[in-house]
């Protein structure tokens, strides 16, 4: 044989077995690639646990998820954990729970979770849907108040308490303290430390208590001094820190968020532990137990658990100024802000109020729309034609949320509507007498001229301030899509006008809606600032919400 | 190199590949071993929430010392779970996945669970004699947890501290100011886990009975007779949330401190657990008294006998437990506050909180007390309806 073509026969074969294995190895790889990608995030072979967490702890929790995710968390049998977060007010939070559209849900209060399950309950369910539950970072519910205006009553010799606000405010016009909705669990506290006081107990309060007339007079007598309410504490806090003290003398909110703001601001907050009890946020984090919860779900939420739990992440949920429930870390910690510094006492509180069943709870809820302050306040809406088609319909579909969400029936509602023109389609008047009307006004709104913004707002203004009613919120919620064109008042004017007309008439608060993104937001904004009201965008996804959110502070 | 040598190697360098790749899939957790090996006996134990840390620590010791039976790996995995809860699934028939081995608070829930299934089967499920049988694994008392300077205005005002105390001090109407205390102190407030969440509640209503009857055995016409059941409504109002929070008891006097509950009657391993965390948190410490009329969990182990799991399964049960009650894992529990139920093993030693919170009135050897006996059914379900009735819906 000769050597040289033994060589390049030998040579062809290595050649040859080199591109088979290289071609063998390259199928493997696809191979590996594809099995890899059936395993991964975008798959389903993930997990997901669809998370639902109130506004209150936003910055918080935002973070505790990036970290977590940053762990490329995974089950204990490999499988990736995907957290999706969704910021909810308790009230959707528990209808979007019941639908079972979330897993997981970690509202502000455990008094929710009774709700929840009790809400479960009459579906015709027999085990409760909250299941599993722990427990992250605790904050007792305080009044946040100026050191003065504390000091002014008392403080800090003389523990003070929901007593001293009531005299405070039925002593002095100028005291403007407020509390969120009951909608948020320090709204809800707040609302029941009332009821309890006005029934001169700290425990066993039962329905004929909160109904009882000595009762609802109280709690009447003390929400009539409150400026208006509010989508939550944190709202507050935001508006609190940008317009400081001409805001707010006082106000409920969680401990957390007074440190929240002290390390923010030159002025100070002090925590008021009322002297007949508060009441604590707990921030649970349930795991809920509709048909169909995997294995895979319960064992992410032991690893989400687990993390939230862990030392670093509850030093971490120290540094925001929460509590943490690991009890082996000291709160008079070197890196702790809860210090007197901060405007709080980390020995107090020393006595919490009774929470109720879960019936009297809704007791209290129902018949804080009869105590709380009642509201004067007209809609204004933009139906010029840029507002044609799903823009109005979507638009009209909030009006409508706003309506539903007003449900004192003595609160007094009007509806104006601008293009062109001004046209005043129905007079303020009690929600008993014109719900029906208002719907149908709304229902009938078309599209089409031009956008008289100020003369809308002016009108509206105006019609308030001849009402003259200052027992209740006076208020202007305006919505408008485009500029203004077609007014003959100018911002300067309408703007002098308002302030002028808020220190010697009744005071008007205008929220402002930017209704997509050819709003003129700059007008609105010096519009609502002018009132101390608030100016937000919006769009036709989330005008409903919107409109709920704004529905908050009546 | 020759022609068959090179392919030789490619042949290994593809084998080494696949094994490679194979290697890579398994961690990621797509695919199953191309070979099954010996078969994974996963032993599933519901277990009592008060001694569920140290069984899933004991666990995690066994599992990671790959104990075999027979040529099998046994996997011991705890699953966290009240003891009624568990008791109310077992009769519902809701256990899933199904559990290989129950412990529960106490013996008497595998009693009436036993009784439940007798009727349905015609035969015990759980064992009470052979080698299956069902053996207490760790003990811890019910006694009285409360702040310091409340313990000391309530011994000045009516001396030793029991259900009556606390019953005077719960109906006062001054509430703190009226018992002597400070008037931000509130309300006297009792700490007592909500029944429906944490058998530990209904331990605390049968201890109340006891007391109030002054004798160790509760039947129905004692928990229906009006004037307890007012004297007991009395002491529940004084309980100040009986909504989600109350499933932790302890957790709660620890967490929210003296604000929440003063004191109550509870688990003292829970409360000595909770002892270092009450003192970090709170700058008031906790006493503990042992009350005269004594209750217990003896936490049980108990293996499942239906045909839902396997011969091989069960004995590998039996390993498990054998392994609970050795010493070196029994001195764990010690560790957590339980008594040890291998007498072998003293409650004293290093790292025993036993010792370590002697100052706040352990003792390591109860005194002579009363036994409460355990609760029939019929007692049991009285208290439940009572409490649903008069309480939960207060």
């Amino acid at each position: 044989m000769n050597p040289r073509r033994t060589q390049r026969s030998e040579c062809g074969c290595l050649a040859a077995s080199l591109v088979g294995f290289v071609s063998l190895l390259a199928l493997m790889v696809a191979a590996g690639f594809l099995l890899y990608n059936r395993i991964t995030p975008s798959s389903g072979n993930e997990v997901t646990l669809r998370v639902g967490y109130t506004p209150e702890k936003a910055a918080l929790f935002e973070t505790l998820v990036t970290d977590f995710e940053r762990t490329r968390p995974r089950t204990p049998d490999g499988k990736p954990i995907r957290i999706q977060a969704t910021r909810l007010d308790p009230d959707t939070m528990l209808s979007q729970a019941l639908r079972g559209e979330l897993d997981v849900v970690s509202p502000d209060s455990s008094i929710w979770l009774s709700q929840l399950d009790d809400a479960w309950y009459a579906q015709g369910n027999e085990l409760p849907l909250v299941g599993e539950t722990v427990r992250y970072a605790v904050s007792p519910v305080v009044i946040a108040m100026w050191e003065d205006v504390a000091r002014s009553l008392g403080y800090p010799d003389k523990a003070l308490g929901w007593g001293d606000i009531l005299a405070r405010a039925q002593s002095d016009p100028q005291f403007r303290w407020s509390h969120p909705s009951t909608s948020s669990a320090s709204g809800l506290l707040a609302t029941l430390a009332q009821f309890y006081a006005g029934a001169e107990k700290t425990r066993g309060l039962s329905e004929e208590d909160v109904t009882a007339p000595a009762t609802l007079n109280y709690v009447g007598a003390l929400e009539r001094t409150v400026r208006y309410y509010g989508e939550g504490e944190w709202a507050i806090i935001e508006q609190v820190l940008s317009r400081g003290r001409e805001y707010l003398d006082a106000f409920v909110a969680q401990e957390q968020l007074v440190i929240y703001f002290n390390q923010r601001s030159r002025d100070k907050l002090v925590a008021i532990y009322p002297i007949e009890g508060t009441m604590w946020e707990d921030h649970p984090l349930a795991l809920l137990e509709k048909p169909g919860v995997t294995i895979g779900q319960r064992q992410a939420f032991r690893v989400l658990s687990s993390f939230l739990l862990s030392h670093d992440v509850q030093m971490r949920i120290l540094s925001f100024g929460y509590r943490p429930t690991d009890l082996t870390i000291a709160l008079d910690d070197p890196s702790s802000p809860i210090t007197a510094a901060n405007g709080v006492d980390p020995t107090q509180p020393q006595t919490t109020l009774q929470v109720p069943s879960p019936a009297v709870v809704q007791v209290v809820r129902d018949a804080w729309y009869y105590t709380k302050r009642k509201t004067n306040v007209y809609l204004v809406a933009d139906v010029s034609g840029s507002m044609e088609g799903e823009k109005l319909a979507q638009a009209k579909e909030g009006l409508l949320v706003f309506l539903d969400q007003i449900r004192g029936p003595e609160e007094r509602v009007g509806l104006i509507k601008f293009s062109s023109e001004v046209t005043h389609l129905l007079l303020l008047d009690e929600m008993r007498r014109n719900r029906a009307a208002l719907v149908e006004q709304v229902q009938a709104l078309e599209a089409g001229g031009d956008t008289a913004l100020l003369d809308a707002v002016e009108f509206a203004y105006s019609q308030l301030q001849m009402l003259g009613d200052s027992e209740r919120i006076n208020a202007i919620v305006v919505m408008t899509d485009g500029k203004e064109n077609n007014s003959r008042w100018t911002l300067p004017r309408l703007v002098d006008k308002m302030r002028r007309g808020n220190q010697s008439g009744v005071p008007v608060v205008v929220f402002c809606i930017a209704y997509g993104d050819d709003a003129d937001m700059a007008t609105l904004q010096e519009i609502a600032e002018a009132t101390g009201g608030q100016a937000r965008r919006g769009d036709p996804e989330t005008i409903g919400q919107l409109y709920k959110i704004l529905s908050t502070y009546f | 190199m020759n022609r068959t040598r090179i392919i030789f190697l490619l042949v290994l360098l593809v084998a080494l590949g696949v094994v490679a790749v194979g290697l890579y899939l398994r961690r990621a957790g797509g695919v199953e071993p191309l070979i099954q090996g010996p078969q994974t006996l996963e032993i599933r134990v519901v277990c009592a929430l008060p001694v569920e840390p140290f069984v899933t620590e004991a666990a995690n010791r066994f599992n990671a010392e790959g104990h075999k039976l027979e040529g099998n790996l046994i996997r011991v995995t705890v699953i966290p779970m009240d003891g009624l809860t568990a008791m109310s699934r077992w009769e519902r028939g809701e256990m899933e996945p199904f559990p290989t081995v129950w412990i529960p608070d106490s013996r008497y829930l595998v009693e009436l669970v036993n009784a439940t299934f007798k009727e349905q089967r015609g035969r015990d499920v759980f064992l009470t004699g052979g080698e299956y049988r069902t053996r207490p694994i760790a003990i811890s008392l019910f006694a009285w947890g409360i702040y310091a300077s409340r313990a000391d205005v309530l011994r000045a005002k009516f001396g030793d501290i029991n259900w009556s105390v606390i019953h005077d001090a719960a109906t006062a109407k001054g509430g703190w100011p009226e018992l002597g205390g400070k008037p931000e102190w509130g309300y006297f407030k009792l700490v007592v886990p909500n029944p429906n969440k944490n058998v530990g509640g209904l331990v605390a209503m049968v201890a109340a009975a006891g007391e109030y009857y002054k004798k160790t055995s509760i039947n129905v016409a004692d928990i229906t007779n009006p004037q307890f059941q007012k004297w007991l409504k009395e002491l529940m109002d004084a309980v100040t949330d009986f909504s989600s929070l109350s499933a932790y008891s302890v957790e709660n006097l620890a967490l929210f401190g003296y604000s929440m509950g003063d004191g109550g009657q509870l688990l003292e391993s829970d409360l000595l657990v909770n002892m270092a965390g009450i003192q970090t948190r709170w700058a008031d410490p906790l006493v503990i008294i042992y009350p005269e009329y004594i209750t217990w969990f003896d936490f049980p182990y108990t293996i499942w006998m239906g045909e839902e799991t396997t011969a091989l399964e069960k004995n590998a049960a039996l390993e498990f437990e054998r392994y609970l009650l050795q010493p070196d894992i029994q001195k764990l529990a010690v560790q957590r506050g339980l008594r040890p139920a291998n007498p072998d093993v003293p409650v004293t030693g290093e790292n025993s909180l036993f010792e370590r919170w002697s100052s706040q009135g352990v003792m390591t050897v109860v005194p002579r007390t009363t036994a409460m006996r355990s609760p029939d059914r019929e007692v049991l379900l009285a208290l439940l309806r009572w409490f649903d009735l008069n309480v939960t819906e207060r």
